[in-house]
């Protein structure tokens, strides 16, 4: 073995790598990157699956900027993200840092936040829609108990089913981006807060000077994440809400769905699809040159 | 290598022509593919497959299953990729214009033109004067009521002159009496489904018309929803989507006294008495409440809505098997068929002939009504069958959910989806 030339152990190396990137690797090529390729194609076509895709050039843009529903289902969008986003942020990291304390039965409570995560989305939507239900729901019980009068609607009422999903969405994630900042938490040296009880800083003090810039990184990776599974939101309202009442809920997602798999106009949905990739990677590019800059 | 090349072209010529040659002549056996959904709890295709099988020894029918909710999405991927089975269903007439347009239904003019005039929804299935599937089962939307739950208030049982007013009027009658005689039953229950308004309205409407893009014609039949709800005769909207409300735990738990559904509900509610599953009460059926008087009366024909459930032959499969397919359909919606989907509760296409069938099962209801309301209707479909509908049907979902959860006045919510017909789909 060890007269092996060096050239031929380096090509064995190389196969061997190879061999093991291989089966994620054809995985991602045939069901994602092979797709997605197609997809930039079939946008600029008019396409119902079956047969051949007639070349429509930028019809589908132009049909979508008169599109009313399209425009509904971006604004829903951004209104699920904005509120999404800083919700799950705070709530995540204020779990992560009750969390980290030395508490008796913690593991206990940790995974109690981190179980939604885990469970199956249809029996969520199901359990949160009876939770929310107008009539006889505890969620309503409870508020009328406290001395609200008129109750809002929640998933039935086309005000108020949106921040109903919302509720759910950051109740849903919470406990795994707070898992990641568990993580990061145990990663700031216990010296630093140390140091800054002795400089007589109090525990505000010790949060922004010291815990804050400590989880920096991890705060930067939890955005992006946050954003991009945000504005494709999909699974949740289509099961919770399926859209509605009327369209208040309606998502960018699930109108490319509703496009492509239930009225058959494969090449618009595309079209719309890219619209949805290209708000997700403009947002992402920001955020990276914004946390760049402030890292220098 | 030129020379190999032509060899092998031969070869393959001789072959191709020697298998399609020889499939029409050869006799032997035909394996046929069927598409379904369900096929433990919808024995109908099973019927369908075990029935032709006796009177064709030759051919077997097997069977593939597809989920029921995403059946159509599936079998547009299937055909698609080349995968479909040799005859599928065309479960609603939703999507029959994506099939028949993209060009993945063969011409079964022939079948047709040797079937029985009984058989109901043929006509959707034509376009320019071929047709594309033929119907083995024609359900129709009929109102369903509890029997014991009449008696129990002291309410006369519907007769077959109802409007929707004297439906509305026998809800609210019925609610506080159901209560005062110690059952928690409402007046009727209103599936949460666009089609318990929409359906109704689009077949009893003189002039109703989907692509006209002018949907005025929905409005009484809100309002008459909505003051149901408000006078509590009803559950609400909101409660009965919230709770994931069955209409099948609705009516067959005794929860309400009536309920609009469509007939397919006859073979679910005969099992699920049997079983179990639903309360033991004597029930009856009895036309659809109508929107002029014109059409109630047993003299009458009431008007009243639902898709045919037809089959199709997928037109990438081989002649031979094509030969075995039409037979097949013309099988389906004949009579033998008809007689073996009454006996489990099924509505053939052809159902005047099958009237005593079904009613003969154990459990089934056997007043004149009842029989009247099996045989005679005019079932205007569901989903007229264009481009547009889809898309269409789409926008009146919405509609639906915002007014009937009180989120938008009818009014309002009608102009919205006129502008919104408009604009995204009828301009096109």
């Amino acid at each position: 073995m060890t007269t092996m030339p060096a050239n031929r152990r380096r090509w064995r190396n190389t196969a061997v790598g190879l061999g093991f990137l291989l089966p994620n690797f054809a995985g991602f090529v045939i069901l994602t990157l092979v797709p997605v390729v197609l997809l930039f194609y079939y946008a600029f076509t008019e396409w119902n699956m079956f047969g051949g895709a007639t070349f429509n050039g930028l019809d589908n843009f132009r049909r979508m900027a008169g599109d009313s529903s399209f425009w509904t289902a971006l604004r829903n969008t951004l209104y699920y993200s904005a509120f999404h986003i800083p919700l799950t942020l705070a709530v995540s990291l204020g779990l992560a840092l009750l969390l980290n304390r030395k508490l008796r039965g913690v593991g206990f409570f940790r995974t109690v936040a981190f179980f939604p995560y885990i469970t199956s989305i249809v029996a969520i939507a199901q359990i949160w829609n009876m939770l929310f239900s107008p009539g006889f729901g505890p969620v309503n019980e409870v508020l009328r108990w406290i001395g609200v009068d008129s109750p809002p609607g929640w998933t039935t009422s086309a005000d108020w089913s949106m921040p109903a999903v919302i509720v759910v969405g950051t109740w849903r994630e919470m406990g795994y981006y707070m898992l990641l900042f568990l993580a990061a938490l145990q990663t700031i040296p216990a010296q630093l807060h140390e140091a800054a009880r002795v400089d007589g800083a109090n525990a505000w003090q010790r949060f922004r000077a010291v815990t804050l810039p400590g989880l920096r990184p991890t705060t930067f990776f939890i955005t992006v994440l946050l954003t991009i599974g945000s504005f494709k939101v999909f699974d949740l309202i289509l099961v919770m809400t399926d859209g509605g009442p009327g369209q208040s809920t309606l998502v960018l997602s699930q109108y490319i769905y509703k496009k492509g798999f239930q009225e058959n106009e494969f090449g618009y949905a595309s079209a719309v699809s890219i619209v949805l990739f290209a708000i997700c990677f403009l947002v992402t590019v920001i955020q990276f040159v914004v946390n760049k800059r402030r890292s220098e | 290598m030129k020379r190999s090349l032509a060899a092998v072209t031969a070869v393959l010529l001789a072959v191709a022509g020697c298998s399609s040659g020889g499939d029409s002549e050869e006799s032997g056996p035909v394996t046929l593919t069927l598409a379904g959904w369900s096929l433990a709890t919808t024995p109908e295709f099973q019927k369908l497959a075990d029935g032709f099988r006796a009177a064709h020894p030759d051919v077997t029918v097997e069977l593939k299953e597809y989920d029921a909710t995403n059946y159509d999405t599936q079998m547009v991927a299937d055909l698609a990729a080349g995968k479909a089975p040799d005859i599928y269903v065309q479960k609603n007439l939703k999507n029959f214009y994506t099939y028949q347009n993209g060009k993945q239904l063969l011409d079964v003019s022939d079948v047709a033109g040797k079937l029985g005039k009984g058989v109901g929804g043929l006509s959707a299935y034509q376009v320019d004067g071929k047709t594309y599937a033929i119907p083995y089962r024609q359900d129709s939307w009929v109102l369903f009521y509890n029997k014991k739950l009449f008696d129990q208030a002291g309410v006369k049982h519907p007769d077959g002159s109802w409007t929707w007013d004297d439906y509305a009027a026998a809800a609210k009658d019925l609610t506080p009496k159901l209560k005062a005689a110690g059952s928690k039953a409402l007046g009727t229950y209103q599936h949460v489904w666009q089609s318990t308004s929409q359906g109704f309205a689009l077949a009893q409407t003189a002039g109703a018309d989907l692509s006209s893009g002018d949907f005025g014609f929905l409005k009484p039949y809100y309002e008459r929803s909505l003051d149901l709800q408000a006078a509590g005769a009803q559950v609400s909207f909101g409660d009965a989507t919230t709770n994931s409300l069955t209409y099948q735990a609705q009516f067959g738990k005794q929860q309400a006294a009536m309920m609009m559904m469509g007939t397919w509900y006859i073979a679910t509610l005969l099992s699920q008495q049997a079983k179990g599953d639903a309360d033991a009460f004597e029930w009856g059926i009895a036309p659809a409440p109508q929107l002029t008087k014109a059409t109630t009366g047993t003299s009458a024909t009431p008007v009243t809505f639902a898709d045919p459930t037809g089959l199709g032959v997928n037109p990438k499969i081989s002649e031979r098997k094509t030969a075995a397919a039409k037979d097949f359909l013309a099988y389906a919606a004949g009579l033998d068929a008809a007689k073996a989907l009454a006996g489990i509760g099924v509505t053939p296409a052809d159902s005047s002939a099958v009237a005593d069938t079904i009613f003969a099962l154990k459990g089934a209801p056997t007043d004149e009504l009842s029989k009247f309301t099996f045989a005679t209707h005019d079932t205007k479909p569901e989903n007229p069958v264009a481009k547009s509908t889809a898309p269409l049907q789409n926008i009146l979902k919405d509609l639906h959910t915002a007014v009937l959860s009180g989120s938008k006045p009818i009014d309002v919510a009608i102009t919205e989806a006129q502008d919104r017909a408009k604009n995204e789909v009828l301009s096109k």
